[in-house]
């Protein structure tokens, strides 16, 4: 007691900063720390799996549909949940996409908005988060460009 | 206590502060998550390219256009007046680098979506407001501006005006990158003289 008292000064400083660290640390509501680590698949593209290569995946796959009535996609995962881009994140769908023991497959039928989600997700730390689409050449160039000769 | 121990304590404090910082090279996001969700999700952080097309039509300088490409995907092909930074680059090294600029509006592209949306969502969370994604990328710049035809009889003036700003662009595009890329940065220059000179007006 006689400590406590005559550190008090001290404990008041540290004892705050110890819980916002702490807190900053382990709460589930907050980016963590190092944004590389976290967007390591995005560079790999690791985090895109095609309906195809979908059931590939092992474990229990939860599939989180972006668009309502998605239809013929059920089928890829043993459980699936219709989820509001907007609402991703209360605490309702996103506790139950993170506590998911298995592989997560956000599907949305534009790419941008399951792509952002990805992102989000990941920096708050989620893992096992893959991007579903129809296919992965997403990001390569499909046209032919003809030069102009006369330049 | 005395001062010497009051002053001891408030370092040791202060180091330990210091010590459970987090360290700057692996810093996270800092815009709260939610805040996030709603700006990625809204449309107002994606330009058509059609808008974007109308940018380097009118020499916009206000707007820098980011390929997040590989360098060898960026020689070869690239829209006029953007600068390269691939979408590694940008993640390895400290975003604020490219990014710290309030007074620009700084527009990503890729070839597709996903690797623009990755760097928006990263940008804005950490409250870079002035980036925004190409929609659809450099395919959809195919698409829509390069392979622009106007097919019917009667064409309004803003459809009008729209195909006359594709066309611009897209032969803008096309005089940029037929060229060798030493040549490359003396066109633009040389494109923004001439334009100048047609304005007329007063310098």
């Amino acid at each position: 007691m006689e400590i406590m008292n005559r550190y008090k000064v001290i404990i008041a400083v540290v004892l705050p900063v110890l819980i916002l660290v702490l807190f900053r640390s382990f709460g589930t509501n907050h980016f963590k720390n190092d944004f590389r680590k976290w967007a390591e698949p995005s560079l790999t593209r690791t985090n895109i799996i095609t309906i195809e290569q979908a059931p590939s995946l092992t474990g229990n796959r939860l599939l989180i549909c972006l668009d309502t009535n998605v239809i013929g996609l059920t089928s890829l995962a043993q459980e699936s949940q219709n989820v509001p881009p907007d609402s991703i994140l209360t605490k309702k769908y996103f506790n139950i996409i993170r506590k998911h023991s298995g592989p997560v497959l956000l599907y949305s039928s534009g790419n941008d908005v399951s792509g952002r989600i990805w992102m989000v997700l990941s920096q708050m730390g989620c893992t096992n988060i893959y991007i579903l689409t129809s296919n992965t050449d997403n990001e390569v160039f499909k046209n032919k460009f003809r030069p102009d000769t006369l330049i | 206590m005395n001062t010497r121990e009051k002053f001891s304590a408030g370092l040791l404090c202060l180091g330990l502060i210091l010590a459970l910082l987090p360290d700057p090279a692996n810093r996270s996001l800092t815009v709260k998550p939610q805040k996030l969700l709603n700006e990625v999700l809204n449309g107002k952080t994606s330009y058509s390219v059609d808008q974007v097309a109308g940018f380097i039509v009118s020499g916009d300088s206000s707007v820098l256009i980011i390929d997040l490409r590989t360098p060898e995907e960026f020689r070869n092909l690239n829209i006029p007046g953007s600068v390269n930074v691939p979408y590694n680059v940008l993640l390895n090294n400290d975003p604020a680098i490219y990014l710290n600029n309030d007074k620009t509006n700084i527009i990503f592209y890729s070839n597709g979506d996903f690797d623009s949306d990755y760097a928006l969502a990263i940008a804005r969370g950490m409250d870079y407001k002035n980036t925004f994604v190409m929609k659809g990328g450099l395919n959809e710049w195919f698409n829509t501006v390069m392979n622009s035809r106007f097919t019917g009889t009667r064409i309004s003036a803003r459809e009008n005006a729209l195909f006359e700003t594709r066309t611009k662009a897209g032969k803008m595009f096309t005089a940029i990158n037929s060229l060798p890329d030493s040549l490359k940065l003396k066109f633009i220059r040389s494109k923004l003289t001439a334009a100048k000179k047609l304005d007329g007006g007063c310098e």
